[in-house]
């Protein structure tokens, strides 16, 4: 277990990025609040309302999300390669670490450990967000913001969303940490020209587009529809569009999330099977790439 | 148990054979040397040794099969392959710690009293440290572990002469003892020389020597000939000649002392010369 725990340090010392960036992000949003001027709309929206502290605290989450899932893909594809790059593989290879041991830490890293930091770090930064702003807005916001349930509901989401998300984009994840351990360079480039190669041909040979489709779910709008109940409309409002601002944030987030929906979806595991089979190369992958 | 045993070991890069059905024993407690030209094959036999590549015939080292038991094996043997190969995000006092971490046969404060002995900063990066000071670094770290075999794959490469003195320096006076056994390859023969027990002379994929270095001085020799008794010294079959200043150098194998001092003094082939005699083939 602490060699495991050693091997997830390696990674933090490694990738400073993984807590720099969402503490960068928190800063900025809390610098934002102090003394950031907003000017809202709120013809319809009840001052001091639930619905209005949800709605910030849920935008705010959603940004750590957005930046997070663009960090995850970048580190899983970097982490198997750099090493490579820099030859600095031969002195890792010469420690007693396996190379499953290796190609699991950087999974779970990547999937869990730096979800849990930008979780750390969006709780603190809205934890700040909400005394600032509940100050100086005291007079429509009042305590909108500081309604323990919201708050735990909140840590319930953060916490479903890092567990689901590990294993609804295993195969994603699964397919970075074999381009990260197969490919010399160019490793972004690999991982996106090569299944749009296999659309490619799968259109120019069959006549048909089953994978694309099958790709866009898994990307897409598989995972939300999957693990939570249709939310498409607060995110188009919290993304700007019109609307009220009643619809975006959930009365409850128990209502939100749908774990036995995602547990009875048989992508689920037939990804996260894809997943287990992808990184089972990855580390055989590994395990061979001492030549060059 | 010998350390490092090697049947028919060979190695192919597609169609080429880069190691050659070679055969070899190191037992413990020797430094061995791999010494051979450029693409001769040494960084392969030692990938295969490490666990780093795949290979065919028959190869243990410390009775382990390396590629499948690599990470058993890294307990009991260590290697620094190349120099500048640790990473240059990596502070020293972290590297120091990570190893501790995971390395059960390493001492902690081994590798603390032998930087100690150096100026590397330990708060620094790697990527800070001059080339010698890596290398030094790798050392510590390396000679911290309490290993069986130590492989070094060129491991002065590019120093200069001073770090290459405090390197070699370091391992025989902190490290060399009859429980460890040293396997290095390098082209820099004139510098380990004087370090090695035994010589593994390796041209194209095959072994050409495989010789303690005590029984070199008994079994090559070189004499001096003028140019009026050449023939005559040739008669005595030298494997290798060389021109110098009007005179030729006679390189002889297994050949009779006495006959050869009538022609002058007869002197031990050192191993740089005997590296040149042996790899250039036949008489020039």
């Amino acid at each position: 277990m602490s060699r495991l725990l050693w091997l997830i340090r390696r990674e933090i010392w490694e990738y400073r990025g993984a807590w720099i960036v969402p503490a960068a992000i928190g800063g900025l949003l809390v610098l934002a609040a102090s003394f950031g001027h907003v000017e809202v709309d709120l013809a319809g929206v009840q001052p001091r309302s639930g619905a209005l502290g949800g709605a910030l605290l849920f935008g705010f989450g959603i940004l750590f999300v957005l930046v997070m899932s663009v960090y995850e893909f970048w580190y899983l594809l970097d982490c198997l390669n750099a090493d490579r790059r820099d030859r600095s593989i031969l002195f890792w290879k010469s420690l007693p670490i396996g190379d499953a041991e290796t190609v699991l830490s950087k999974l779970l890293t990547g999937l869990i450990v730096i979800p849990l930091i930008y979780f750390g770090a969006a709780d603190l930064a809205t934890l700040a967000i909400a005394f600032i702003v509940s100050l100086r807005a005291r007079a429509w916001i009042g305590d909108a913001l500081w309604h323990p349930d919201q708050w735990l509901q909140l840590q319930v989401l953060w916490l479903y969303l890092i567990a689901t998300m590990a294993v609804w984009f295993l195969p994603v994840a699964g397919w970075l940490l074999l381009v990260s351990a197969s490919v010399r360079r160019a490793a972004t480039l690999w991982s996106i020209l090569a299944p749009l190669a296999v659309l490619w041909a799968e259109r120019t040979f069959l006549g048909t587009d089953r994978i694309a489709r099958m790709l866009a779910n898994r990307l897409f709008a598989g995972y939300p529809a999957a693990a939570f109940h249709d939310i498409s409309g607060s995110f188009l409002e919290a993304l700007g569009f019109p609307g009220t601002a009643r619809a975006l944030a959930p009365a409850s987030a128990w209502r939100l999330i749908t774990p036995l929906r995602f547990v009875e979806t048989p992508a689920t595991w037939i990804g996260a099977a894809v997943g287990a089979v992808l990184i089972g190369i990855a580390i055989r992958v590994r395990a061979r790439s001492g030549e060059f | 148990m010998s350390i490092i045993e090697a049947r028919d070991l060979t190695k192919r890069y597609g169609g080429l054979v880069a190691v050659d059905h070679v055969q070899f024993t190191i037992e413990p407690g020797r430094i061995v040397g791999l010494v051979g030209p450029n693409g001769a094959g040494k960084t392969s036999i030692l990938r295969a040794v490490l666990g780093l590549t795949r290979y065919e015939g028959r190869l243990r080292v410390l009775g382990r099969e390396p590629l499948r038991e690599r990470a058993a094996l890294m307990r009991d043997a260590s290697f620094i392959a190349d120099v500048a190969v640790l990473p240059g995000w990596l502070r020293v006092d972290r590297a120091v710690d990570f190893v501790a971490g995971v390395h059960p046969r390493f001492r902690r404060d081994r590798a603390r009293a032998l930087l100690a002995k150096t100026r590397i900063p330990l708060a620094r990066r790697i990527r800070e440290l001059s080339k010698g000071m890596k290398a030094q670094v790798h050392l510590a770290l390396a000679m911290a572990i309490d290993a069986q075999l130590l492989v070094l794959d060129e491991p002065t490469l590019g120093l200069d002469l001073l770090a290459r003195r405090a390197f070699y320096d370091a391992l025989v006076g902190d490290y060399m003892d009859e429980t460890h056994t040293i396997l290095v390859t390098t082209h820099q023969v004139e510098e380990v020389e004087n370090l090695l027990t035994d010589v593994l002379l390796i041209d194209r994929g095959r072994i050409v020597l495989d010789a303690s270095t005590e029984s070199l001085g008994a079994r090559y020799a070189e004499v001096v000939v003028g140019d009026a008794r050449l023939a005559e010294a040739r008669a005595l079959r030298p494997f290798h000649e060389r021109r110098t200043f009007g005179n030729t150098t006679l390189y002889f194998e297994d050949a009779d002392r006495e006959a050869l001092a009538k022609f002058g003094e007869v002197r031990a082939t050192s191993l740089a010369d005997l590296f040149v005699a042996k790899l250039s083939g036949g008489a020039a």
